[in-house]
């Protein structure tokens, strides 16, 4: 595969780690919303969010659990905070290159500062209302599918 | 020499080698006879008396030829003629070769004075007794002068004034000691001044370090407890001042103590009331920083379940408005307004807490540049009623965020309270005086009567209702912490019916 050919998303696998319901609830509401297509796997604390990108148990069902093309993290986390998951994925060979997206309710510049430092793709605060939401997360779903370049996460590939 | 004194007689005994070139006897009697302040005579040995000098003559008013050959008796009075004491004092300076006394004596005219004598015996080569020399000295001013010193600091009630032998032996007690101390003067001279220390203190040796500190520098001076005669403890005040003779040595301590309990026991009550209310605004200091820490967490968890109250009730509006009565359309519009409402609460409360915990670094800051930010920030609508007119280059020493904030929080203040109908305005102005600046921003409002002007500044302080004015309530309290905390002020100039003027005091850069 040459460099030229940008490779084709058709289908937008985002993980989205959540621990809120209705926070989660109201993303899928706002990417319904929006055109384009996006596929949106869950789990709500840190320590499952590391399971299933290294594709313990029962994620190792690659089928079930597909490795996404992007990740949306919360910081404030059960178990394993959002700033450890990121650290983990960022030391691991070929999943490292992930685009990782914070999208939290904390505005601390420490956890601004923090997420950047290991390697944050973009950081987001969640809006106050739906349609501030909706804006957001359907620019990022436009970005991503009509202009993102989305990196191989096979470790073996240049 | 006057010339009517002659030389005493003479047949005196010699007992000092004088060179011959000064003739010895008579350079001596001259000598004697020059002397006017000392009376100076011999007594023969019956006590007699065999010379007379001109301070003898002076002082008794006898004349040289009328008292020779009387005995010497006669310059004593009747209480000490009846003890026999003049042939006492001979009888001693016989047996030991001198006496001393001090005492009341008779001049001619039978008045008194106060002497001081020195008889001394006077004896041949062969220890034969040759008769007396007797020295007498009046010194009546002296004694009166130490009787009024003494009685003075006798009288004293007040201070307990004492002396101390160089060993800190009780050798004088005055009525003030008595007073303070509980002891009579019978009862304590003779016994040592460590008495009057606690058990505690005299253990540590603190008597002899105050005595020691007194010896060598001459002065001690301190505070302690000390205990009366019953026992009780007083708070004392103490100076100690050594007591030396001409030649140096240590005779002796005075002692100077005063019962200071009062003063104590007052100073005592207001440190403990300092202490309290150190502790006191410890405490407080604390819950405040508990509060703002809970007014954080609070405002936090806040927002994620307004955050799905909101969401789910623009969802449910915006997907199945169709569906929808109208009756239900309006309840869930005044869920999403009052969500909104709740929105800017928890925002402004969350500033406001932020103000308080964060640190606001101050920088130099081009004054003109940050009112432009404030301005920009207000609503698009409102944004040509705001008239700013502040000169280039007037710089401040402030938390740049912080300032703009306080600025347009004044702004949309100032637009917000206007009687329905009237165009609201606002100016803003800034002038540099004095090392401060000085940012005014008036509005041409309802105004504010006096009464209130100190209560909107704290939070959630509204003179009106939200229905009227809509607001959170926080906007001037985050004004008031966020200028205090960058070292400025902020006041207010206001009547009801004439607007409102904030001025601000910032340091300037």
């Amino acid at each position: 595969m040459t460099a030229a050919v940008r490779m084709k998303v058709e289908r937008l696998i985002t993980l989205v780690v959540e621990d809120d319901d209705s926070d989660f609830q109201l993303f899928e509401a706002a990417f319904r919303r929006t055109p384009g297509d996006v596929q949106l796997h869950r789990v709500d604390d840190g320590e499952s969010a590391v399971a299933y990108l290294a594709g313990d148990g029962t994620f190792s069902d690659r089928s079930r659990y597909p490795l996404p093309h992007i990740i949306l993290l919360d910081i404030k986390l059960p178990r394993r905070s959002g700033l450890e998951v990121l650290q983990w994925v960022r030391q691991q060979p070929g999943l490292c290159r992930v685009p990782v997206i914070m999208l939290t309710s904390s505005r601390h510049t420490k956890d601004v500062n923090r997420a950047y430092e290991k390697g944050v793709s973009a950081y987001f605060s969640k809006p106050e209302t739906m349609k501030e939401l909706t804006d957001l997360l359907g620019a990022l779903k436009d970005v991503w599918t009509r202009w993102f370049e989305f990196p191989s996460l096979d470790d073996k590939a240049n | 020499m006057p010339a009517n004194l002659k030389p005493a007689a003479p047949g005196q005994p010699k007992t000092v080698n004088t060179p011959d070139t000064l003739n010895g006897d008579k350079v001596f009697r001259l000598l004697v006879d020059s002397i006017q302040d000392y009376a100076i005579f011999l007594l023969d040995t019956n006590g007699c008396v065999a010379s007379w000098n001109p301070g003898a003559e002076r002082m008794k008013l006898y004349r040289r030829e009328e008292i020779m050959g009387k005995h010497f008796s006669i310059f004593y009075t009747e209480p000490d003629l009846a003890i026999r004491k003049p042939w006492h004092e001979l009888e001693v300076a016989a047996e030991t070769g001198r006496y001393e006394d001090e005492g009341w004596r008779l001049r001619k005219d039978g008045t008194r004075f106060w002497a001081n004598v020195i008889i001394t015996a006077l004896r041949d080569e062969n220890r034969n007794l040759l008769g007396f020399g007797k020295i007498t000295r009046d010194i009546t001013e002296r004694r009166e002068a130490e009787l009024r010193y003494r009685l003075l600091i006798e009288g004293v009630s007040d201070y307990a004034i004492y002396s101390l032998d160089p060993t800190g032996v009780i050798t004088s007690w005055n009525a003030g000691a008595e007073r303070i101390k509980g002891y009579s003067t019978d009862e304590i001279l003779g016994r040592h001044f460590s008495t009057f220390y606690t058990p505690e203190d005299a253990a540590a040796g603190l008597p002899q370090r105050v005595l020691k500190q007194a010896a060598d520098t001459g002065h001690y001076e301190g505070e302690g407890w000390r205990v009366r005669k019953d026992g009780t403890r007083f708070w004392s005040s103490v100076v100690v001042t050594a007591i030396r003779n001409e030649t140096g040595d240590l005779v002796g301590y005075s002692k100077i103590t005063r019962d200071v309990s009062d003063r104590k026991k007052l100073l005592d009550t207001i440190r403990q009331h300092a202490e309290e209310l150190e502790l006191r605004i410890a405490e407080r200091e604390q819950t405040n920083a508990e509060l703002e820490a809970f007014s954080y967490s609070v405002s936090h968890d806040l927002r994620s379940p307004l955050r799905a109250i909101e969401g789910f009730t623009d969802i449910i509006c915006t997907d199945f408005g169709n569906q929808l009565p109208q009756e239900v359309k309006t309840y869930l519009g005044q869920i999403s307004t009052a969500t909104r409402r709740m929105n800017r609460l928890v925002q402004d409360l969350l500033e406001y807490s932020r103000l308080s915990r964060i640190e606001l670094k101050p920088t130099a800051a081009d004054v003109a540049t940050i009112i432009e930010e404030a301005r920009l920030q207000v609503d698009e609508s409102f944004r040509e009623r705001v008239k700013v007119n502040v000169p280039a280059g007037v710089k401040a020493f402030v938390h740049p965020p912080t300032l703009t904030q306080i600025i347009y929080n004044l702004m949309t203040n100032g637009l917000k309270f206007y009687p329905a109908g009237k165009q609201p305005r606002v100016e803003v102005s800034a002038e540099q005086h004095e090392g401060k600046v000085r940012i005014t921003v008036r509005d041409e409002g309802i105004g504010i009567p006096p009464e209130h002007h100190e209560r909107i500044f704290q939070v959630f302080e509204r003179l009106h209702s939200a229905s009227k004015f809509p607001g959170t309530g926080i906007g001037l309290a985050i004004v008031k912490r966020g200028i205090n905390r960058m070292n400025g002020t902020v006041r207010l100039q206001s009547e009801p019916g004439k607007g409102s003027t904030f001025t601000l005091e910032v340091p300037a850069a």
